[in-house]
């Protein structure tokens, strides 16, 4: 017996059986991105800091969106091709379908990219600064710099790849501060430089040793309860007597171990350095780090057990600042009941004087546009009888500076205009255009002028790039597109394998290709789908 | 399924205007969102936002649903399993949402507070 | 297919490993499946001991196969520590439930009968169904293969309740190689696999009924596993997304689950962005959780239902009912899942209704139950070997069942959660319940399998025992559960024990009162993995010297797997099977013998024989 139904469907469920597998499976699509649709609903409603909304450059979105109703158009044409039998026809609109998932792709990527190389970062006082990390001091990104006095390493953990991202700034430079002395045995003088196979060996030794000790002991605990049981007939383990024979004889017991069967287990090597080191190191290799402030002592776990102990050196945060955001701040103020103006007023941010002069501007900016609102939209009448503006400003219009914003601003200012004097369509007319910076702010073009901004690493509370790690906006958005983009790259697979190799169907059979391009076409259609409410709440909401 | 070659030839059309309505309506939904003067509501994004927004959205995914996937000539079973997975994942959203949104409710929090709790 | 005549000869590789028959995959799924299963209860041997006797040095006949370097990491002087306990406990569980118990049921006995029942010659999809296969076995060895990692494998327990899990295993150089992300690696695998088996089953049982198999016509067997596939495809995509999740929490440092400000004992203020919410996870968990109970079940319930019949040589009793029963039982499954969450702080309200779809759902398995119990009425029995299994599995499930109606209530629930209570009354259900019942299955279909019959002797020598030391193991939970005893207790409560009457620590008295209870648990345990030993042996031996079968339908039923040659070939049947009547048509009087197969024509063509059962 051979499987029935495969191109041609079965009388009364009307239906083939890849007809059935595709919407099963897509039943299941459903429940998939439905989860994650009720954890962004979730995490938005439920979020206890300013939602970033409408904060995505809208442009590479808006194209991507275009691109994927072509190709679902495409592909349906595809479809309808094969269905008139016009196979020229199905190899051009199927052409241009995976044309266009590459193309989605390669926006999305640039997406990301911007994205992965925009710094922001969160202040104590819960200011946010974003712009792009400016190198210094020997610094590329946000790396935590301290000069290194002693180097313990956990044996245990150590890795040989893990140390070779450090050997070239240790090596030479460390030695060993105590002789590694095993059983009266020294392994290694005290003074000997680092190296791979001295960690290597004294890693050994640690594991052998620790073996060799516990079997030892767990055998005289085995004897000491073997003996108190017998000791004690028919009673349990939590018997005082018995536990108490158990103790002491579990005691004598290793106190007449003979001297060398026990060996020491050193689990970790300290190291000196000849002269402090200047050590830059990646805050995701980071398990806990004692302080942030330059000058402080101070010491680093790193996450394979290696610490770190000296000075902290300078681990600034240098940024071509092209956005602030005090919503946050806000936010907090108001939660803790004070008042938002003045939680603003006191945040360091301002003690900068070019952010300063900047930040004043924006209040002008502000007042234009509530003046410009109320003169449009007029007011009404709310419910206490008061006459208030029909529309104001919202949230991020009064706490936030965008890209555009800010190098209107500096503009302006290098044109030597008083914003007084300007209006409200005058201001908007300096912004950079919708098609300017396609993927965020511009730094590349070197057309606009970012105020730079150094910030010192204790004022830091959290920061990092627009990863997922940012914020939960970010995570949920790389989530849902990623996977979005792995169906997207599955899908452009599958279709293809048609164009490329459905030829030889097609002749056997052409209903047998036009059924699988349709479910082929089906999952297509419903990235297609997928997309057609991500984009909205993602970039527009 | 039964496509006969005019249906098809007839929905060929049809899939283009399909089409030319998903641009429409995306261009309309982005104009809304970032031209002030065209901006519903109040300034800036709000509730009308959201649901014109979703309304649209709404309204594409449906066609494309309709049109491009056929849902409006599909069988039994398939209305079955695409039924529930709608059926149980606004069951998750609701109920999800209900769950956070009905916290037990203490007449006097500051007993948790203080860590005492006197016998009454 | 023109190329389907080239399988008919396949070499060893194509025929027992890469194979695209829904038969050896079935087997596959079973022997893999009972590999992981005792492996579980090994490392549950291994924890019964840290209960039972906390301070004494595991036995070295428990620890044998642990080097020194091993027991030296994992081991304290041949003590179990908690960190071990954990991460046998969290293993434990995922193996059993993931690895074990799922796939023996879902996939050894969905993919061996379920195209036999309904008269198919295979899976809709055969290399699908290889795929779906392979991707389980991978992400078990990926799972497991995680013991050998420095840090260890999985350690925050089976359900993985961040923010605990989101800490195990951060301070390591590499996050990919921590046994907590390989757990969430191997669980996309074990989803995906599940996904790839759902789409399959569901086609085949919509699509590749045989002739007249109408659907009032399928054995109960087949509408559970068409109730099973809903639930594995629509439950597991929302863990999938938790999974996912928090694989990006863990990978990319992202706060999915790590709410603002959290702290940590020896970080301090953990460096993460904060915003997101522990109970996420729980609700994604839970969507999952609660309806994967199901997908245990009733595979299980089904094959005892397939088996109550062919020994009573009677109808099922209430068979619509029954499908009736399953289908509102798949549908409720996945709405009652926060009752697993009525300590999380949900209000009056929520609670409410959690607690209601919780006990509308016990309607549909106490009619599955009753039904099956009633099929017992006025049969005449054959005691076979799969009848007592099937026998034992009533009242079991019964217990297990019943001890969880306290749980549905909220109020109830303050006290019994996360005791040994919640333990005793999972493992009635799982244990004594399902494993019970999917051993009925395997004693039955067996002889179709390899034909011969497994022996009699040996299969006493597993019942009785495993049903006595089974109920030893397990009632004391029960009873412990209600004096307050915590599930994850790695030393038994001999930390809370309280000796001095005198004492005001009432709790620590009440614990003092119940703690030895673990030594009977435990000695039971070891006493049911010996029990297992001569189903070991039967299972091996009887392929080789088990008495034959006298011909294709030894047990003389009437579903159509009976009607295949034995063990049936490369697509199953050598002519299209015909249904002709309902699936248990015992004792009819049309026909001399009291058994009326679905595929035998009818005798004499009378109205009523055709109409559906």
């Amino acid at each position: 017996m051979e499987i029935p139904y495969i191109v041609n469907p079965r009388k009364d469920t009307g239906l083939t059986n890849s007809k059935i597998a595709i919407w099963l499976f897509l039943a299941s699509e459903v429940m998939l991105f439905g989860g994650l649709f009720s954890a962004y609903i979730f995490l938005r409603v439920y979020a206890d800091y300013p939602w970033p909304e409408r904060a995505l450059p809208v442009l590479p979105g808006l194209i991507n969106t275009f691109i994927l109703i072509a190709s679902s158009v495409t592909v349906v044409m595809a479809w309808a091709s094969l269905k008139l039998r016009e196979l020229t026809k199905f190899r051009i609109y199927m052409s241009i379908t995976v044309l266009c998932a590459g193309l989605f792709m390669v926006l999305k990527g640039m997406e990301y990219n911007a994205k992965f190389h925009h710094q922001a970062v969160r202040l104590n006082d819960y200011a946010v600064v974003e712009g792009h990390l400016h190198p210094h001091e020997g610094l590329k990104g946000t790396e935590i710099t301290i000069e290194a006095e002693t180097v313990s390493i956990d044996l245990f953990k150590f890795s040989k790849s893990y140390y070779a991202d450090f050997s070239a700034e240790w090596d030479g430079k460390l030695q060993l501060e105590k002789a590694l002395v095993v059983d009266g045995e020294e392994i290694f003088p005290a003074g000997q430089a680092i190296s791979v196979d001295m960690l290597s060996q004294a890693k050994e030794l640690f594991i052998n040793n620790r073996a060799n000790n516990a079997e030892i002991l767990e055998d005289k605990l085995r004897q000491s309860w073997k003996f108190a049981k017998e000791e004690t007939p028919g009673e349990n383990n939590r018997n005082a007597e018995r536990k108490k024979l158990q103790n002491d004889k579990y005691k004598e017991l290793v106190d007449a171990i003979p001297a060398g069967d026990l060996k020491t287990a050193v689990g970790s090597l300290t190291f000196k350095a000849t002269s402090p080191i200047a050590l830059h190191i990646d805050p995701k290799k980071i398990y806990k780090s004692a302080s942030d402030k330059e000058g402080d002592s101070g010491s680093i776990v790193l996450n394979d057990g290696t610490t770190l102990a000296g000075t902290m050196g300078n681990s600034d945060i240098v940024l071509d600042v092209d956005a602030i955001s005090f919503r946050h701040t806000v936010m907090q103020a108001e939660k803790m009941g004070i008042d938002p103006e003045a939680a603003i007023a006191n945040s360091w941010l301002l003690k900068d004087e070019g952010i300063k002069t900047l930040w004043d501007n924006h209040l002008i900016v502000v007042e234009k546009l509530e003046q410009h609102l109320l003169e449009e939209y007029k007011t009404k009448t709310d419910a206490n009888g008061n006459e208030v503006a029909k529309r104001v400003p919202t949230e991020a219009d009064r706490y936030r500076m965008g890209w555009k914003e800010i190098v209107a601003l500096e503009e302006l200012q290098k044109a030597g205009k008083d914003l007084h004097d300007l209006t409200h369509q005058e201001i908007q007319d300096a912004y950079p255009s919708m098609t300017a910076g396609f993927t965020g702010a511009d730094h590349k073009s070197g057309k606009y002028n970012f105020p730079k901004l150094t910030i010192p690493r204790e004022q830091v509370l959290f920061e990092s790039k627009f990863t997922p790690a940012w914020n939960n906006y970010y995570a949920i958005y790389f989530t849902m597109t990623g996977l979005h983009g792995l169906h997207v790259i599955g899908g452009a697979i599958v279709l293809a394998y048609y164009l490329f190799f459905g030829t030889g169907m097609y002749r056997k059979n052409p209903e047998w290709l036009a059924n699988r391009v349709e479910v082929g076409g089906l999952f297509w259609h419903f990235v297609d789908l997928v997309w057609i409410f991500l984009f909205p709440i993602m970039y527009l909401m | 399924m039964a496509h006969s070659i005019e249906e098809v030839k007839k929905s060929q059309k049809k899939f283009l205007i399909v089409g030319a309505i998903l641009f429409i309506g995306t261009v309309v939904t982005v104009a809304v969102a970032k031209i002030p003067a065209l901006d519903i509501g109040v300034h800036g994004f709000d509730t009308a936002d959201l649901i014109l927004g979703l309304l649209i959205a709404t309204i594409k995914a449906s066609l494309v649903l309709m049109i491009f996937m056929h849902f409006t000539g599909e069988k039994f079973m398939v209305y079955f399993s695409m039924g529930i997975a709608v059926i149980f994942t606004i069951c998750m959203v609701w109920l999800i949402g209900w769950s956070k949104a009905d916290p037990i409710q203490f007449e006097n929090e500051d007993v948790f507070r203080s860590g005492i709790v006197t016998e009454s | 297919m023109s190329d389907h005549a080239d399988h008919h000869n396949p070499g060893f590789i194509q025929k027992y490993i890469f194979s695209t028959d829904h038969k050896t995959i079935g087997i596959q799924y079973g022997l893999t499946a009972m590999l992981f299963l005792l492996f579980g209860f090994y490392l549950m041997i291994m924890m019964r001991w840290s209960i039972a006797y906390p301070n004494e040095p595991v036995p070295e006949w428990m620890s044998f196969f642990l080097n020194d370097t091993w027991k030296a990491q994992w081991l304290q002087n041949g003590k179990m520590p908690g960190e071990t306990y954990n991460m046998f406990g969290a293993m434990h569980g995922t193996i059993m439930v993931f690895l074990g118990v799922v796939p023996l049921g879902f996939g050894a006995f969905g993919n061996y009968v379920t195209p036999l029942q309904i008269g198919a010659p295979d899976m809709a999809f055969p290399k699908l169904n290889m795929a779906s296969y392979w991707l389980y076995l991978v992400g078990g060895i990926i799972m497991c293969a995680s013991f050998f990692l420095p840090s260890g494998a999985a350690k925050s327990g089976w359900t993985n309740y961040p923010p605990l899990s989101f800490f195990a295993d951060t301070q390591h150089p590499n996050q990919w190689m921590t046994g907590q992300t390989q757990w969430l690696v191997g669980m996309v695998f074990l989803i995906t696999s599940s996904l790839l088996g759902s789409v399959n089953f569901i086609t085949t049982i919509i699509n590749l009924r045989a002739k007249g198999l109408t659907w009032f016509r399928m054995p109960f067997l087949v509408w559970a596993m068409l109730v099973t596939g809903f639930i594995l495809l629509l439950s597991f995509p929302p863990l999938e997304v938790a999974g996912i999740m928090q694989l990006v929490d863990r990978v990319w440092d992202s706060s999915f689950f790590q709410p603002s400000g959290l702290y940590h004992r020896e970080i301090g203020l953990v460096n993460a962005a904060g915003g997101g919410s522990p109970l996420l996870f729980q609700h994604l968990f839970w969507f999952l959780g609660h309806p994967e109970v199901y997908v245990l079940l009733l595979p299980a319930i089904a094959c005892v239902a397939e088996i109550i019949p062919v020994n009573t040589r009677r109808p099922l009793w209430g068979y619509k009912s029954m499908v009736y029963g399953v289908l509102v039982l798949g549908f409720l499954s996945f709405i009652v899942w926060a009752h697993h969450m009525y300590m999380t702080g949900m209000g009056p309200a929520i609670s409410t209704f959690f607690q209601t779809t919780t006990n509308l759902i016990s309607i549909p398995s106490v009619i599955l139950l009753t039904c099956l119990i009633i099929s017992l009425w006025g049969g005449s029995i054959r005691f076979t070997p799969p009848m007592m299994w099937a026998c034992a599995f009533l009242p079991m499930f019964g217990i297990g069942g019943l001890t969880g109606l306290p749980l549905a209530f909220s109020m109830l629930d303050l006290h019994l959660h996360d005791t040994y209570y919640v333990i005793g009354h999972f493992h009635y259900v799982v244990a004594p319940g399902i494993l019970f019942g999917l051993f009925a299955g395997i004693y039955h279909w067996y002889p179709k399998i390899s034909g011969r019959y497994m022996s009699k002797v040996l299969t006493h020598l597993h019942f009785w025992p495993s049903l006595i030391l089974i109920n030893f193991l397990f009632f004391p939970m029960l009873i412990q559960g209600m004096a307050g005893f915590h599930r994850r207790w790695y030393n038994g409560g001999d930390a809370y024990v309280v000796t001095d009457p005198e004492s005001a620590n009432v709790f620590g008295k009440v614990v003092a009162e119940h703690i030895d209870l673990n030594i009977l648990m435990s000695t039971s345990a070891w006493l049911l993995a010996v029990a297992q030993l001569p189903f070991i042996i039967n299972v091996l031996s009887a392929w080789i010297w088990g008495k034959k079968v006298e011909n294709d339908n030894p047990w003389n039923a009437t579903t159509l797997e009976w009607a295949t040659p034995t063990p049936p070939g490369h697509g199953n049947f050598t002519k299209e099977p015909i249904v002709y009547r309902g699936p248990y048509e015992y004792s009819r009087p049309e026909v001399d013998e009291d058994y009326y197969p679905q595929w035998q024509a009818p005798v004499k063509p009378k109205a009523e024989t055709n109409k559906d059962a």
